[in-house]
Formats: structure tokens, sequence, C-alpha cells
């Protein structure tokens, strides 16, 4: 005979799902991302030792100018002025896009119509535009706005538009039989759906804002991430350079994984509920 | 509360594409549903059962004619989808809420009509969640929760196993038997129609048009095992069958002779 025996303790099973998803999230998330810094840190080190220049400095010099830049504040009050830039361009952006990419999405006329101005958009480096609007406004925050929005709109305003036609017309028909308001319809039905394409249009503008700005910087003003490279380029402090680089990628990730990542993941906790 | 919907003198044309002149589904069609009467439609995929729903719903215009509901204001229309369009990010309760807030009627109704489906418990479950029939109640709440003038149905219940649609059938009796608005039921189920419906509508042409009409005088609620029911539906089933194209017929019984001769 089969004695079936019941789980001794039933109460230490929710502890030990935790557990297992913590150990899943270290094993999964967090040590494969670690290993490749590492190993490329190493990769570095092992180049670094056996070139023996000073264009080429070892982890050690990039890390001491790290803290050199950390320790005083500067990279704090650099990579601030650089976010705010990045942050207003972004905005003009945003809102041009969601007000391009909607009417877009719905109508063809006015999608054929934007056609190239898009293309155009997606082919311009952000060189050309960040070299433009130094020549036309100078130095100033309407410079690193506009060069920022140009060189993002676009991508985003596609990324918009596609989310816009994916949205399920059967659920479009049913707000109109139920009489959704204009401003319901917004908010419960077309910002969820595009929601996952507005996540990653915002990405891949941020990372073009990051490759805009610093080149106004280098170009038209004073101070900002781009201007410390700049300088440190000049000054042949590669140390220096990779020191910033490295401080604005530790940012950059952070407003991935702590911000952008996290809000994705309440926005479309929805999703979820498909596995359970 | 429900309110007369009426079809007068309505056309309604289809230019399909790649097609040169435009498909008549309906010329000069009239129909008249009483306040509280539920009507259903059947008759051949694409005779126009749909078509006639959606101009109910406002989600298509005649070409000429008209479609009117009478009654004060602007009366309200619930629909029950084939599949349940529900709006998978908000959960069970707020896809009826959000229903209402539009409606503008009375928010305890959103709960009520939850437990009135027998999903009270998954009030904060997201559709995804919930198993197809669960989802195709919560469309019914939502339906019934808004206090429509109008209901439609879009072959409501086809998409599931036969046994939910057996209790959802039962359910929407129900939810009638409480609140009673005129109803429009398109249905391939000739024994839904003959459950549910006043009067059921056989469809026949294009364009179409009544071919008969068969009034269900069984007393509420109904059981589906009622034997009368029985009758009605047989008739249901004569009426379609004499709508059949006699051609594939033929062609079917061709077939089976060469068949029988190789």
């Amino acid at each position: 005979m089969t004695v079936l025996q019941e789980p001794a303790t039933t109460g230490a099973r929710p502890a030990q799902r935790r557990f297992d998803g913590a150990r899943s999230l270290v094993a999964g998330a967090i040590v494969p991302p670690l290993l490749f810094c590492l190993l490329l840190a190493l990769g570095w080190e092992i180049m670094a030792r056996r070139l023996h220049s000073p264009l080429v400095p070892t982890v050690g010099d990039v890390v001491a100018a790290l803290s050199r830049i950390v320790g005083s504040g500067d990279a704090f009050i650099q990579i601030g002025i650089t976010l705010e830039r990045i942050a207003f361009g972004f905005t003009v952006a945003f809102v041009v896009a969601i007000a391009v990419g909607t009417a877009s999405g719905r109508n063809k006329t006015i999608r054929a119509f934007f056609e190239p101005a898009l293309l155009l958009g997606l082919t311009v480096p952000g060189l050309i535009w960040a070299l433009l609007c130094v020549i036309w406004f100078g130095i100033g925050l309407r410079t690193s706005t506009t060069a920022i929005a140009l060189g993002t709109a676009p991508a985003l305003i596609v990324s918009i538009m596609h989310g816009i036609r994916s949205i399920d017309t059967d659920v479009i028909e049913m707000a109109h039989v139920f009489r959704f308001s204009p401003l319901a319809r917004l908010r419960y039905v077309w910002l969820p759906a595009i929601l996952p394409f507005l996540l990653s249009g915002a990405r891949l503008g941020f990372s073009h804002a990051w490759k805009v700005i610093v080149l106004v910087e280098i170009f038209g003003l004073s101070d900002g991430v781009g201007y410390q490279l700049n300088a440190d380029f000049s000054a042949q402090d590669v140390a220096s350079m990779l020191a910033w680089t490295v401080a604005f990628g530790i940012t950059m990730a952070v407003i991935e994984y702590g911000l952008l990542q996290n809000l994705e993941r309440y926005l479309t906790r929805w999703r979820k509920a498909a596995k359970v | 509360m429900s309110a007369p919907l009426n079809f007068f003198h309505v056309r309604k044309s289809y230019r399909r594409p790649g097609a040169l002149v435009p498909e008549v589904v309906f010329e000069d069609f009239s129909l008249q549903l009483a306040p509280g009467e539920l009507v259903a439609l059947v008759g051949r995929s694409g005779i126009g059962k749909t078509t006639l729903l959606h101009l109910a719903a406002g989600l298509d215009t005649p070409d000429r004619g008209a479609v009117r509901i009478d009654g004060q204001g602007k009366p309200r229309i619930g629909m029950v989808f084939q599949q349940p369009r529900l709006l998978d990010w908000l959960s069970a309760a707020d896809n009826i809420r959000v229903a209402i807030d539009a409606a503008g009627t009375d928010q305890r109704r959103g709960s009520e009509m939850l437990a009135a489906v027998g999903l009270a418990d998954y009030a904060h479950a997201y559709p995804l969640a919930l198993s197809g029939g669960q989802r195709q109640r919560v469309a019914l709440a939502r339906a019934f929760a808004i206090e429509p003038a109008i209901v439609l149905l879009a072959e409501p219940f086809s998409a599931l196993d036969e046994l939910t649609a057996r209790r959802l059938r039962l359910l929407l009796q129900e939810l009638r038997q409480a609140q009673a608005p005129t109803g429009l039921l398109v249905t391939h189920s000739t024994l839904e129609a003959a459950f549910l419906a006043d009067r059921v509508l056989v469809l026949d042409g294009p364009p179409a048009r009544i071919l008969e009409t068969i009034e269900i005088d069984l007393a509420r609620p109904r059981s589906p095992e009622d034997p009368a029911l029985f009758a009605f539906h047989r008739r249901i089933i004569a009426a379609l069958k004499s709508t059949e194209p006699a051609e594939p017929l033929a062609l079917l019984e061709k077939k089976r002779d060469l068949h029988a001769v190789g």
C-alpha cells in the first residue's frame, strides 16, 4: 500500500518560495551582467599592463579618477546638469511624439504627410543636429533642448505610431458602444495599450538623447558631462574620460533598473495574471 | 427602463475589396422591437445579422432609412460580444466601473452585478487570470450594470464550451428577469434562440429579409429541458433548412454519386 505523506509544515512554503525567488534573481539577473563587467575590467587590465601606454590607463587609474570626481562632488553636479538638459529636450520630444505619433497611427494621410520628416529624422546623425543647433541658437538651454528633441522625437514617434496601430479594434468598438468619453478612452484604452511601446520608445529616446547632448556640450556649452569629456580629451587625460563615461553609465543603469524597469513592472502588472 | 428599438426602411451596402459593385445587405428592411422584448436573429453566415447589431449599436450607419431607439434622454446600450472584450489592464470590478462611469449610473451596481454573476470573490482579478466563462460573465455583468435600455447580444456564448454556455444562458435569463431591457440576439444556436427569445426571426437573402417569424410563447423562467422548447427548436430548424441554397446540395449529391461510381 502506498502512503501519501502530507508536507510537515505548510507554513514554511511562502518563506521557501521567497528564498528560491531571491536565489533565482541573483543567479539569473545579477550574476551574469556582473560577471561581464568583471571580465571586461580584467581584459582591460591585462591590455593596459601589456601596452604600458598613457593612452590606455589601468583599471586602478580609472577607479582613482572616478573616486576623485565623485569625492569632489563634480560627478553629481555635471551629471545633474546633463540630465536636466536631457529631461528638457526629452519632454519636448515626448509631447511632440505623442501628438504626431497618435495622429499618424490613426490616419493614413497624416502618416504619409510626416513620413519624409520621419525618414530624415531617423537618418540624420545626432552630430548634425548638435552642430546646427549650436550655430543657430548659440550657447544656452535652447540649443540642447532643440537638439535633443530633434534627435529623439523621430524614434519616439515611430514607436508610438506602432503602438497606436497595434490597438485591438474590438476594444475600441466596445468603448464606442459603452460611450466612453474621449478622456476615458485615452486613460483606459489608448494609453494602457500603447504603454509598452511608450516605454521602449522612452528607452531608445533616452539613449539617443545622451549621444546628442554629449556632442552639444562638446561643441557649444561650458559645463555638463560632454564638456568635461572634451576638457579631459584636450588634456589627454584618458583615465578621467573613462571615469566620466563609467559615472554616466552607472547613472543610466540606475535610471534603467531603478526607475524604468520598476515602472514598467508596476504598470504592466496585469500581464503577470496570465502566468498564474 | 427598456426602450423600443426600431429599424425603418434600412438600406445598407458594402463594397468588398476588389468588387466593382457594392453588395446590398439590407434593402428597405424594417423591424420593430417592443420595450422589454428579446428578438433573436438566426440565418446563414454573412446574411447580415451582425450588421444589424452594429447598426443598432451605432458602430455603423445605414445608407438610407433610420435606426431609432426611443426613450428619455440618450438610452443606454449594453452589449455582450462573442469575445468578452474586457480591458486586460483593469480588474473585473474596474472593467465594470469604467462602463458605469461612462453611463453615469449608480456605482454600487458594479459590485451587485459581480455578485449576481457569481464573481464577487474575483472583483480584483485581472481578466487574464479568469477562465473564458468567467470573463464572459464579467462582460454580462458590465452590460447589465449600466441599466441598459437596449442590450445587444452578438453570439455571446458561441466561444464557450456547451456546459458553460448553458450556465450562462440561464444566468442571462435571470438577469433579464431582474431588469428587462429590449434585446437583440444574434446566434447560430437555434436552441439558444428558442430558449432566450420572445420572437425568433429567420433571415434569408441577400438582401436580408425576414423569412419567418416564430413567436416563442413559453412562460418564464424557462427550462432548457422543457419539451415544448424543442418543438420551437424544430420549427426554427425547418425554417432555416428552407434557406439553404439548392446548388451546393445538388453539387454535394453529384459528388457523392461520382464517388460511388469511382
